[in-house]
């Protein structure tokens, strides 16, 4: 589906074209932009937040960041890196607001495994839940859970190493850091998530 | 130089090449459970590939009338501001500053001349002479004066009457 999206709009015009009809003033260049990318964008969000509000309010926050500094966009690196660099700043802003109004506990990567409810094991050896559906539900939930306790810029590479597959120094633009910290922050988030998922991957 | 967790992180993702990697992989304690390792690495990347990637954006149309909404309003409310301020620096021309600081420099020159003049004593008369008319009767004393020598600088007055045929009954010197 992204993947169509993307398609169609390249065919039509190249990026650079669009970026610089947009620094012109052209709100139409910019929706053929954020028709490329809204998905995307919108399903990095969620992973983050959890939340289809707010990662729509997010992803609409981070667009209207994007054509404000359009301007300032100068092509060094492609479009996507460059919205994702907002979409990251925005989102991760958005998350350190919540957990300080929240009190804080839901990025604290000092949470032991002893602490993760052994109840909520939701992968059974045998037949106890009837329909796949409910069990992907809960699997997805419990990956949730567990993104959750990683601190925003943990999820953050992980995410966009997994499931967008950027490589290293395109992380590393977009979150405006070296990509020895990417390289190491993707050591802990994996670590952490391994320990809280094992039982997940091992018996999918 | 990278640390161990670069290194472990590029030797994951299959990033490790050449001398870097025999070196790495060298410097292994325990190679079977590494490769463990990274085999649950690699699942756990798959899991998260096949649980996460698939969650669609609802009303993606309803999504780009927003932010264009959004975008005009924004775009509106910029102008309005900087019509504003054009306004504003319009008023505030070349002339019509100087002409408002000539007038202000005036308004300045003349009042301080005033208070000035005001706290310049030294130019009245070193005996201020009052005459009081209020308290003589003019039936009873004609050419009854009143006067008051005050020298500030000493703090002393004096009260001067002339011809009075006698004092008002009411009157006290206080």
């Amino acid at each position: 589906m992204i993947q169509t999206e993307a398609t169609l709009a390249q065919s039509d015009v190249s990026e650079l074209d669009l970026v610089k009809r947009c620094q012109a003033g052209d709100t139409e260049a910019f929706d053929a932009l954020v028709t490329r990318y809204r998905t995307r964008v919108f399903g990095m969000i969620y992973n983050m937040v959890h939340s289809e509000q707010d990662a729509w309010d997010l992803a609409q926050d981070s667009f209207l960041k994007a054509w404000k500094s359009i301007g300032r966009f100068r092509g060094q690196s492609s479009f996507y890196t460059w919205i994702y660099r907002i979409v990251m700043n925005v989102t991760i802003d958005w998350l350190r607001k919540k957990q300080v109004k929240g009190g804080g506990t839901e990025f604290d990567d000092a949470i032991q495994l002893t602490q993760v409810d052994p109840a909520s094991r939701t992968v059974p050896k045998t037949e106890a839940l009837p329909h796949k559906a409910m069990e992907r539900d809960e699997i997805r939930v419990r990956i949730e859970k567990a993104i959750a306790q990683l601190s925003p810029e943990h999820r953050a590479v992980i995410l966009m190493k997994e499931i967008d597959d950027m490589q290293y120094h395109e992380i590393a633009e977009a979150l405006g850091c070296s990509i020895g910290t990417v390289m190491s922050r993707l050591f802990y988030a994996r670590k952490k998530l391994q320990n809280l998922l094992r039982d997940v991957y091992e018996n999918v | 130089m990278k640390t161990f967790e670069e290194k472990w992180t590029a030797w994951l993702d299959d990033q490790l090449t050449g001398s870097e990697l025999s070196q790495f992989e060298a410097s292994l304690p325990d190679k079977a459970a590494a490769e463990a390792e990274k085999a649950g690495s690699k699942k756990l990347g798959e899991l998260l590939k096949r649980e996460l990637s698939a969650q669609p954006l609802a009303n993606e149309e309803f999504f780009s009338h927003q932010l264009r909404e959004r975008i005009i309003q924004e775009t509106r409310e910029p102008v309005r501001q900087s019509t504003g301020e054009t306004a504003t620096y319009r008023w505030w021309t070349v002339p019509r500053l100087l002409w408002v600081g000539a007038a202000s420099l005036a308004i300045f020159v003349v009042f301080t001349l005033g208070v000035m003049h005001e706290k310049n004593p030294a130019e009245e008369s070193q005996y201020l002479t009052q005459i009081l008319n209020a308290r003589v009767d003019p039936v009873v004393s004609p050419n009854a004066t009143v006067s008051i020598f005050e020298v500030k600088q000493d703090r002393v007055t004096v009260l001067w009457t002339e011809g009075l045929q006698s004092l008002p009954a009411d009157y006290a010197a206080k």
